[in-house]
């Protein structure tokens, strides 16, 4: 056997004792779980295991100590490694910052990669969506239908309409998410306005596509790399000077995907947007007279993948906003960062537990007397929306950017 | 005194002396084992469980031949216990590659039979792309692959094998006398219970010495001389599994040292130490933890940032080659009929032999205890699967239909084979027992209360050997109370059986512990104390805790 | 977004969260910066001030009486570090020591009140709570939840130890049996100790069962009284009059949860103490940072300082890094709270121990420089004894303001303090005396921070 025929017969060894080995890029993730002591303290802290059990999800104690030490032995892992919504509870709370959510997606990876046979299936349908349209979600058929969906959310929610802007050397590009972008379109709207309200010099993309964030959660790393190579490419011709996004899982990955691929250039969510470049003054004037005249009764939920997996400050950031509203009036929910059970896939295979963790949320907002939930990510605004809906709760939900947009005051 | 008659006694239940067991009882001689401790509790306990090939040996082809039959029929009969190694060999130097290449053309004669490639080239590329954590300057690399096995397991299979066709197995028992009549023959073994602390003695003709380390001291418990050389290994261990595939690199005196992949661990070494102290005092030395991150670090730069949970060491018993250094001493074994030596009738002691074939010692030895006999029956050791590796297991249907998680099941699987439903079948009037105890390996209730009833261990530690309870890498902190728990329950001790089970595993862990305490595991330490001292106030516990070998002295 | 404080706390846990409070009582802006939960955590909830003497085997029957002991003995154990202050005369020293940790244990103790986690316990003698093993330990304060009531002062006590069916953190029977021998032993009360088993399950099954789902169903109303039932007849078979609990009667309604057992079981119920990570450590861990943030100070999680920046003797900043973000973070003074081998304040290899963050020079137990000490040097043969393992005493040399000191005995920053199990001199696990030694030290280097600032401004 020459060296080629040696190297091809020693991968598929390694492919037959499955044993699949770590990538360069990976190895920091992995050390971190060196440092796991096993003590459980994330177990304590799991929204999936305290709204399943333990044995329905052993949780993060078992994926640093156990599932994610022996290769060979990942397949088996494929009845728990999937529930884990990705919030990041765990890792916040341990003692060593242990990267259980980062490991996940690792195992998840190695599962896609050798026992594609055992990926959930509904993981594969979203995959399908987005080999075909490079987007999570099934794009509109008829783009008139998306525009008149659009412009009805904008006539019932009050908003004004602002053009798309595409066009190189802007010094921000809003980047609105898939959810933003097919569904819940109010968002994006929103998102112009504001920026459009402040004089910011932005620009869309020219073709929309995905961040990669879910093709990285449900292990498809081809198609998350693929896809983030494509990004990065559109941003730089672009020539942009920052990344604006209203999405919390796009602001986490985007700053990630900029880091490890040398953009050049950050990514921030637009509240870090507002506060750190816009400023509190400018804010404040922006919103202290505004259309709407009603007192409102708001409490608010911290997205995991701001507080947990960019910093808790974005969050204090939101509820410093929200006190410069007049007839704003906040109340603090127990569970406001308590996760959604939005995240990590898990809707798309086992809704039974993503619904089974936000029951927390729903209580807890009950327990407020607000009359409306404003949070600033799109994922959550869906889960919660839809299990308000269907307890029977009259609380609405507003993503914050549209919150926001429909209180600026009218420019003069 | 009770006394009842056997055909042979086999004194020692290490992989030989359990080999050896099997053997005589499946040929039909009532057999009797006797093990001073647990079952695979010295040598065979702490080597790394390779199911060498022969390629060290050679110089000695005839043993290269055997060996590699040997690996032939372990995969025949352990099919759930043994698992396949990718090694590679990487090399830094054009001279490392010049230099003992004739090794590679012996390996590579047998390599058909035991189904793996000859020793093969790699290009650099290649080779870090294999395995990322290689030094970048790799000039090449040979491949080759090894088998390796669980041997806690293989030992316990043996035993149960033998006791399945009617051998007596007894642990806790030792060796103290012999009756020897005036034709300097053996009548009769005397050995001291220690668990009900009688001395007890059986009628015999044939004493099997398969002690290992101990050989010499048997032999010179009947007057009979034994010389032997007594060797020290030490080992390394990490949490996890570090590298993708065995690395084998030459140390700084030229040794080679390997690191191995391991369950979920990875195991690094070994050291060779020739050694005069009683081996159950010995434990890992600063020297050769160094030495051993020393050598790996030429080819594995980040070895050091690993986590280590703990050393192991051991004893080899060689064959008493003087004047040549550890690497040269002849790795094949010896068999000394001592009434061909002028020693005692009926002993028949081992020296050297390594864990590939101990099945190969074992028929050897039981050919002559059927001459002895006057019984002479042919071997079906090579043929006859041990208990549970008869056939392959469902694994995901397991799952479905007992509800227990998949990754238990596996590690289950590796110990157990087809054995494993009679463990899952308790979990239907049980289930309480499916609860996880050990989380790091995982082990569920079920697995340790048929251990129990089953396997015979009598400590914590001995459970370890059976199902790898406490050998991830929290050795133990989670588990210790739990499992002691259980093990107070089935055994109805008394509460100051409980704390004493809960100190003993923890000083047993703690002696592998301490020797590489540093980095991680300090963490780890700390909240160990805070369990058990700071909260469990085991510390202050007047329990009857009794000082191990090597916690006497510094 | 950069911020700026009086006083940046870096660590979360007892030490942390004490000085942060006393601070924040006094009017300054305090930040807490926490990378994650630690010893605190996870600690059986109780508050053990002083069991032991290092090396010794007889318990000490009160704080007063160990604190006594301590200070003349180990002049420099963190509980005697006193600060200077002219009006203490060398011969009231002892008495300094002693009244600062009684003022401490009784601020504690009145801030808890109201909280997850009101506790019990009294500064002139120690409380001996059973624990999951059945064994005992001295400890100052504990949980209400965990008061046993008169158990050891009625003749006829009758104690029944409950277990939960798949809950396999807490065996009922070694535990039972554990206690009755060391009754036997002893002589003392109670004589008669049982176990038995329940069924309770949270999710409909009975195995892997964890103390967090057993403590959540349990803050549901109605899920006690089934409970009730299910006990009864064990009480009536043995005659029990207490019952000792796994710790998981609840994250908010534990207190509630005993009383309505006692009320409908007519017997005094109590949790017992439990290994990591416990739910009474999680409620105290959680009354801290309310009482914390109630007395206005602000708590940033998941913020790890990973860097500083000084200007001659003073340290004028730190910053700190979350997940994908980095913040700057300008104060007065600053208080290092970050633990030791756990929470991370102190780390090791092979050749020597240092601090994590500002490198400065570690100490072992003796005070001899630790940057050279081979761990597996400075530990016993024996696992657990009563030696313990000299290298829990390694840590940081503090002056007597509690700010940690150079190799020349110089404070390393004029405004940088330290608190908690980052200092030297004193092994929590077999002294019993870590929350104590914690909330003291945070308690008096908080006030000397206070003081610095004051005179600053």
């Amino acid at each position: 056997m020459d060296e080629n025929e040696a190297f091809e017969y020693v991968k598929r060894t390694l492919k037959n004792e499955k044993i699949t080995p770590f990538h360069l890029d990976e190895l920091d993730i992995v050390k971190s779980i060196e440092s796991c002591i096993n003590c459980g303290l994330c177990i304590n802290h799991c929204p999936v295991v305290a709204s399943v059990g333990l044995d329905r999800f052993s949780g993060p104690r078992s994926i640093a100590v156990e599932l994610s030490r022996s290769s060979p032995e990942f397949w088996a892992t494929i009845d728990k490694i999937y529930l884990c919504t990705g919030c990041g509870t765990c890792r916040e709370v341990c003692p060593k910052n242990v990267n259980i959510p980062e490991i996940v997606n690792i195992v998840r990876a190695n599962i896609f990669e050798h026992r594609r046979d055992l990926v959930p299936k509904g993981l594969m349908l979203v995959k399908e969506i987005i080999d075909k349209h490079e987007r999570a979600f099934e794009p509109w058929e008829d783009p008139a239908e998306k525009i008149e969906s659009r412009d009805m959310r904008l006539e019932r929610l009050n908003l004004p309409f602002v053009p798309d802007v595409v066009k190189e050397n802007a010094k921000v590009l809003f980047y609105p998410g898939c959810q933003a972008e097919e569904r819940a379109q109010e968002v994006r709207e929103a998102a112009k306005v504001i920026l459009d309200y402040f004089d910011v010099d932005f620009t869309l993309l020219d073709e929309f596509q995905c961040c990669s964030l879910p093709s990285h959660l449900m292990g498809d790393a081809k198609t998350a790399r693929d896809l983030a190579s494509k990004l990065k490419k559109k941003v730089k011709k672009l020539g942009v000077k920052k990344v604006v996004t209203t999405c919390a899982g796009c602001t986490s990955n985007l700053t990630d995907l900029s880091e490890r691929d040398n953009w050049g250039i950050p990514a921030y969510h637009l509240l870090e947007f507002l506060v750190n470049e816009i400023g509190f003054n400018r804010l404040a004037n922006a919103l202290k007279n505004p259309d709407i005249e009603t007192e409102v009764h708001v409490s608010v939920h911290d997205p995991c993948h701001l507080i947990r997996h960019t910093s808790r400050q974005v969050m204090d950031h939101a509820l410093n906003i929200l006190r410069i509203m007049p007839g704003v009036r906040v109340s603090e929910s127990i569970a406001h960062d308590s996760c959604c059970g939005g995240g990590g896939m898990v809707s798309y295979h086992s809704p039974d537990v993503a619904n089974a963790v936000v029951q927390e949320n729903l209580e807890a907002l009950e327990k407020t007397g607000a009359e409306r939930l404003v949070t600033p990510c799109p994922l959550c605004t869906a889960q919660l929306e839809n299990n308000l809906f269907k307890s029977g709760s009259s609380i609405e939900v507003d993503d914050l950017t549209v919150f926001i947009a429909q209180r600026l005051a009218k420019k003069e | 005194m009770t006394t009842s008659e056997f055909d042979v006694v086999v004194i020692g239940g290490g992989s030989t002396g359990t080999a050896v067991a099997r053997d005589c009882a499946m040929r039909g001689y009532r057999t009797l084992l006797l093990e001073r401790d647990d079952i695979a509790s010295a040598t065979v306990g702490t080597c790394a469980g390779m199911i060498s090939s022969g390629l060290k040996y050679r110089d000695e082809p005839d043993i290269m031949e055997m060996c590699s039959k040997e690996v032939v029929h372990w995969n025949r009969i352990a099919r759930h216990l043994i698992m396949k190694n990718p090694i590679l060999a990487p090399l830094l130097d054009l001279s490392d590659a010049a230099s003992d290449s004739s090794y590679m053309d012996s390996y590579s004669e047998h390599v058909g039979e035991r189904e793996v490639p000859p020793m093969m080239f790699l290009t650099p590329d290649a080779s870090l792309e294999i395995e990322p954590m290689l030094h970048p300057d790799v000039i090449a690399s040979v491949y080759y692959e090894e088998y390796f096995i669980d041997p806690f397991r293989l030992c316990l299979l043996q035993a149960i094998d033998a006791r399945n066709h009617g051998a007596q197995i007894r642990t806790y028992c030792e060796v103290i006398n012999f009756e020897v009549n005036n034709n300097d023959e053996i009548e009769e073994v005397v050995f001291y219970n220690r668990i009900s602390g009688a001395t007890e003695s059986v009628k015999t003709q044939v004493v099997v010495n398969a002690t290992g380390p101990w050989a010499q001291k048997v032999a010179k418990s009947v007057g009979d001389e034994l010389p032997i050389r007594l060797n020290k290994g030490a080992h390394v261990i990490f949490d996890r599994r570090i590298v993708n595939v065995g690395i084998t690199v030459k140390a700084i005196d030229g040794r080679w040292i390997y690191l191995f992949p391991h369950e979920n661990t990875t195991l690094l070494g070994t050291t060779a130490l020739d050694t005069w102290e009683d081996p159950d005092t010995l434990v890992a030395s600063f020297d050769e933890i160094e030495y051993l991150l020393q050598s790996m670090e030429t080819v594995l730069p980040s070895i050091r940032e690993a986590r280590i949970i703990r050393t192991m060491t051991g004893v080899r018993p060689l064959v008493p080659e003087w004047k040549v250094p550890e690497g040269k001493v002849t790795r094949g074994y010896q068999i000394v009929d001592h009434s061909e030596t002028g020693g005692k009738k009926g002993l028949i002691s081992f020296l050297g032999g390594k864990l590939v074939m101990c099945r190969h010692m074992a028929e050897a030895v039981t050919d002559i205890v059927g001459k002895k006999l006057g019984k002479e029956v042919p071997c079906t050791t090579h043929e006859t699967p041990l208990p549970g590796n008869e056939d392959d297991v469902d694994i995901i249907a397991l799952s479905k239909e007992y509800d227990i998680s998949l990754h238990a099941l596996e590690r289950m699987r590796a110990r157990r084979g087809t054995e494993m439903v009679k463990v899952l079948a308790h979990t239907k009037e049980h289930p309480e027992w499916k609860t996880t105890i050990c989380t790091c390996e995982p082990v569920i209730e079920a697995e340790i209360r048929v251990a129990i009833r089953d396997e015979f261990p009598q400590t914590l530690n001995d459970i370890r050997r059976r199902i790898r309870l406490g050998t991830g890498p929290c050795q133990g902190t989670f588990c210790t109370y739990k499992a002691a728990g259980i093990l107070a329950e089935e055994l109805s001790l008394s509460g100051d059986d409980f704390l004493v089970d809960i100190l003993d595993f923890r000083a047993e862990r703690w002696k592998g512990i301490r020797q590489s305490m540093r980095g991680e595991q300090l963490a780890q330490e700390e909240l160990a104390q805070g369990m058990y001292a700071c909260v469990g106030n085991l510390d202050q516990s007047d329990v009857d805790y009794d000082l191990k070998p090597w916690e006497e002295g510094i | 977004m950069d911020i700026e404080a009086d006083l940046v706390v870096i660590g979360g846990g007892m030490a942390g969260l004490v000085a942060g409070t006393i601070a924040a009582e006094a009017g300054l802006n305090v930040v807490v910066i926490r990378k994650g939960q630690s010893a605190t955590a996870y600690s059986s909830g109780a508050v053990d001030v002083i069991g032991y003497l290092p090396l010794a085997s007889d318990p000490f029957s009160s704080p007063e009486e160990g604190l006594f002991a301590l200070s003349r003995l180990y002049p420099l154990h963190p509980y005697s570090v006193i600060g200077y202050d002219e009006s203490i005369q060398p011969e009231k020293i002892l008495d300094v020591i002693v009244e600062r940790t009684r003022d401490t244990v009784s601020w504690l103790k009145a801030h808890l009140e109201g909280t997850l986690a009101p506790v019990k316990g009294k500064f002139d003698s120690n409380i001996h709570p059973i624990t999951i093993l059945g064994t005992t330990k001295p400890t100052c304060l504990i949980q209400k939840t965990m008061d046993s009531g008169d158990l050891n002062e009625r003749d006829d006590s009758v104690l029944l130890f409950v277990g939960i069916s798949g809950y396999a953190d807490f065996n009922s029977s070694a535990a039972a049996q554990t206690y009755l021998e060391d009754r036997v032993v002893s002589g003392s009360s109670p004589q008669k100790v049982a176990h038995c088993v329940l069924q309770v399950m949270p999710f409909g099954k009975p195995y892997n069962i964890s103390s967090i789902e057993l403590a959540r169903h349990l803050d549901h109303a109605g899920s006690i009284e089934p409970i009730a039932e299910q006990l009864k007849k064990h009480i009536e078979q043995v005659g029990a009059t207490h019952i000792a609990f796994p710790p998981i009667m609840g994250i908010r309604n534990a207190m509630k949860n005993k009383l309505k057992l006692e009320e409908m079981t007519g017997t005094t119920v109590f949790e017992l103490l439990g290994f990591p990570p416990s739910i009474p450590g999680q409620r105290l861990q959680k009354s801290l940072e309310t009482i914390f943030v109630k007395a206005g100070g602000k708590l940033l999680l998941g913020h790890e300082a990973i860097s500083y920046t000084r200007d001659g003797a003073l340290l004028k900043s730190i910053t700190a890094k979350s997940p994908r973000r980095e913040i700057k973070i300008d104060a007065k003074a600053f208080l290092l709270a970050t633990g030791k081998y756990i929470g991370g304040g102190i780390s090791g290899n092979k050749n020597g121990l240092r601090e994590t963050l500002f490198d400065i020079m570690p100490v072992t137990g003796d005070y001899h420089s630790a940057l050279d000490i081979v761990p597996s040097r400075s530990t016993s043969t024996l696992s657990i004894s009563p030696v313990g393992q000299p290298i829990q005493s390694c840590g940081l040399s503090v002056d007597p303001r509690f700010r940690p000191v150079t190799e020349e005995g110089l404070e390393w920053a004029e405004n940088l303090f330290a608190a908690g199990a980052i200092l030297a001199g004193y092994n929590y696990a077999v002294e019993k005396s870590g929350l104590g030694v914690a909330a003291t030290s945070g308690f008096n280097a908080a006030k000397n921070a206070i003081e610095l600032i004051k005179e600053v401004a």
